[in-house]
């Protein structure tokens, strides 16, 4: 009795710093979500206005746009990441020269602030100036051009993410296959299994609860999106790279838009709990049936 | 390491030097006043919040430490990007925290901080706090600028700090050229000189585009500040360009419900809108291909790099392109003249009812939920003093009291400048600051997304105008302000 006291006394400052900084931030965007306020409008009071927001949201051609461009994002985002970071990860599971350097270089995008990743990217792709579309111009006589062009900006966007982000994939699945027993693979190979096989039938089952955390990190992370874009292309050309944490930042705060950017903040945040859910499910659950 | 930190602290060092050398030079009058002033404020610390601008730079690495230096009161002014900027200090205000005693306001955004009461009314404060009076400020000093920042009751809100226009920028050496300018004659059958029209404009862009084409050189005829995800773009069409069609206030008639479209009265979708955002999309087209990503920031380093021949630029930035041969390669062959303007719009100007282009700046306004106000007062007049402003005239290119004009430094950096200062006095009332809307990043904002697909060609202009008109009114309607 007196040790889970103790417990609960030492646990006390985290949860009051988690409910001050998570919880009640979190209710009172839930609570703005029901009302309209916009502090530069002829009235800048706050007035409660029910599910309107969340009724305006199902016509809005921008939110649902942005919605569009920001699945695909996401998809091509994790999907790449989680192909190229298992791929690295079985590299740097062999020996080979240089193994310490190239994986120290690999390990330096995690570090970076998403904001100087941003600004990083905007300097490599200026049309014309940055050495990107230079070096296309030059090898291949490609013209990049992600101010005008909306195709190039989204793969600009999504490459620049998979530059940022799959070195944590990496991580984390040289952590899931360091921690694989050998027996299974042994077995498997004397019973003459190919690699393919080897691959879907031992080692993806045993490591999916690791791919299934990280993807669900990389999920959320995709889908709050803002700096990195946001100091790239600013969301443009047009509304190409308008992802949900974009459009949200310009209609909370140029926009000064408080309940509706509200509203959306709540939407996306059930969105990614959905996608989550329906991702457990799919991949975890019948394994745990059985 | 070790380089690396020498370096970076050898780099902080200079920095620190350059400020206090500066701060050296000021010669501050009545300094026992000060002294006694700031002695009630002992353990004071200011805190304000500015843009990172070079006139901004001057206040927290030179004013700053002199004001300090006098008072005792110590000033920390959080220099940052624009958009944080006013992140930070609305949200300040709004939720009343009273972290910031001073923040920038620039001149667009001021009519909706007085709409939402969020300033002190400095000359009422002043003329209640005598003791706080200094004997060197005097609001009669201040440019016309300064009529920005007055509320309706004729009374300043905020202290101007920083005050300039949007000029046309061109390339000395390339006019006077004689090669060029023959070739251009030739081809032309005129002198080559800057251009008073907009037909004149792009037929100077068009041909010095073909000429360095033709070259294999990477000069380009014209900037465009013409962003495809960034409001810089949607500014320099509504406050540099439409303007110079005769289309004012944003194509927002504000003394007819706030009307946009011409259905109801705007001319936000008028044929000069149209005309002045067909030409304007042409001159886009022969600028440098890093124009489709320009801010402002960007067209003056465009500019520095000698990568245009003319274009639109902002004033601030006039004085490092000019002078600064650490990064600008054009130093000392740039000129400033008007912007080409259709027919009617000068006279327009010059009678009162309209402009020729943007007259921009900002000022350091004074929170109400700020918890020292009487000793922000002290520094904001210490802003304001004549025996600061040269120096500071000469490390950034903004002028707020006449005075300064006359300063020997002033004039010879105006010679740099191509007579720059010269063209602000005489003919500054000619540029126009944003319109006196309370709802500006609203509006902004909510047609920007419309904006942008005219500039990547997925909307046509027409189409794209009528339809930001439309979007225009329906979001003063929303926000309560059309009836």
């Amino acid at each position: 009795m007196q040790s889970n006291r103790l417990g609960w006394i030492l646990l006390a400052p985290s949860l009051l710093i988690l409910f001050l900084f998570g919880v009640v931030p979190f209710l009172y965007v839930a609570w703005l979500s029901f009302h309209q306020w916009n502090p530069f409008a002829a009235n800048p009071d706050i007035i409660y206005n029910g599910a309107e927001n969340f009724r305006r949201l199902v016509f809005d051609a921008a939110f649902l746009a942005s919605l569009g461009v920001t699945i695909a994002f996401v998809f091509f985002a994790v999907v790449s990441e989680l192909i190229l970071g298992y791929v690295l990860a079985q590299a740097f599971m062999k020996d080979f020269p240089g193994k310490a350097i190239f994986r120290t270089i690999h390990t330096l995008p995690l570090i970076m602030a998403p904001i100087i990743v941003g600004s990083i990217w905007k300097l490599m792709t200026t049309p014309s100036i940055g050495i990107i579309p230079n070096l296309l111009d030059t090898w291949f006589g490609l013209d990049l051009n992600i101010g005008q062009s909306a195709a190039a900006a989204f793969a600009v966007t999504v490459i620049m993410d998979v530059w940022h982000w799959t070195p944590l994939v990496t991580l984390t699945l040289i952590a899931a296959l360091v921690s694989l027993p050998p027996d299974p693979f042994e077995q498997a190979q004397i019973d003459g299994a190919n690699k393919r096989q080897i691959f879907w039938h031992i080692t993806l089952p045993m490591i999916a609860p690791a791919v299934v955390a990280t993807v669900f990190i990389r999920l959320m992370d995709a889908l709050r999106t803002v700096d990195e874009v946001l100091m790239l292309t600013g969301g443009g050309p047009g509304s190409a790279t308008r992802y949900l944490g974009v459009h949200i930042f310009k209609e909370v705060f140029p926009r000064t838009n408080y309940g509706y950017g509200s509203a959306i903040s709540v939407i996306v945040l059930y969105l990614t709990i959905v996608a989550c859910w329906l991702l457990y499910v799919s991949m975890l659950a019948p394994r745990n049936q059985k | 390491m070790k380089t690396a930190f020498r370096a970076g602290a050898s780099a902080l060092a200079i920095a620190l030097a350059a400020g206090a050398a500066f701060a050296q030079e000021l010669q501050i009058e009545n300094e026992s006043w000060w002294q006694e002033a700031g002695a009630r404020f002992d353990g004071v610390t200011l805190r304000g919040v500015t843009e990172s601008t070079p006139p901004s730079n001057f206040i927290s690495d030179v004013l700053a430490p002199k004001f300090e230096e006098l008072t005792g009161i110590r000033v920390d002014v959080e220099t940052t990007s624009w958009d944080q900027m006013y992140d930070k200090a609305i949200k300040d205000m709004e939720a009343g925290t009273g972290i910031y005693d001073m923040i920038y306001i620039e001149q667009d955004i001021v009519y909706a901080y007085l709409a939402r009461d969020f300033l002190v009314n400095i000359s009422q404060a002043l003329e209640e706090n005598p003791d706080l009076k200094a004997a060197g400020y005097a609001e009669e000093n201040f440019t016309t600028f300064a009529d920005n920042f007055r509320g309706e009751d004729g009374d300043l809100y905020g202290i101007p700090m920083e005050a300039f226009i949007k000029i046309y920028l061109y390339r000395t050496d390339l006019f006077g050229d004689e090669e060029i300018r023959a070739a251009f004659q030739e081809q032309t059958g005129r002198e080559l000189e800057p251009a008073k029209t907009h037909e004149e404009y792009a037929e100077i862009a068009q041909f010095f585009t073909s000429w360095f084409q033709d070259k294999g050189e990477d000069v380009w005829g014209s900037t465009a500040q013409a962003h495809t995800g960034h409001p810089a773009s949607w500014y320099e069409f509504f406050e540099s360009v439409a303007p110079t069609f005769g289309v004012y206030n944003w194509g927002i008639d504000p003394d007819n419900n706030y009307a946009a479209s011409v259905e109801n009265g705007g001319t936000m979708n008028s044929d000069e809108a149209k005309e002045a955002m067909t030409w304007w999309l042409s001159m886009r087209d022969i600028a440098p291909p890093e124009s489709v990503q320009s801010t402002w920031t960007e067209v003056a380093t465009t500019f520095a790099a000698g990568r245009a021949a003319q274009g639109l630029v902002y004033g601030e930035n006039a004085a490092w392109i000019a002078t600064d041969d650490t990064k600008s390669r054009v130093v000392g062959n740039v000129g400033v003249a008007l912007p080409p303007l259709a027919e009617g719009v000068m006279e327009a100007a010059e009678s009162g009812e309209g402009y020729i282009g943007y007259y921009d700046g900002g000022a350091f306004g004074l929170p109400v939920t700020s918890k020292n106000q009487d000793a922000s007062l002290l520094f904001l007049q210490f802003m304001a003093l004549p025996e600061v402003q040269e120096e500071w005239a000469i490390a950034a290119p903004r002028i707020t009291l006449d005075s300064t004009y006359d300063s020997p430094k002033v004039a010879e950096l105006n010679e740099e400048l191509g007579g720059y200062y010269d063209m602000l006095r005489d003919q500054g009332y000619l540029f126009k600051g944003a319109p006196a809307y309370p709802f500006h990043a609203q509006l902004r904002e909510a047609t920007a997304p419309i904006f942008y697909q005219i500039l990547t060609g997925d909307l046509g202009v027409d189409e794209g105008l009528d339809q930001m008109a439309a979007t225009a009114e329906q979001e003063l309607s929303d926000l309560g302000y059309r009836q």
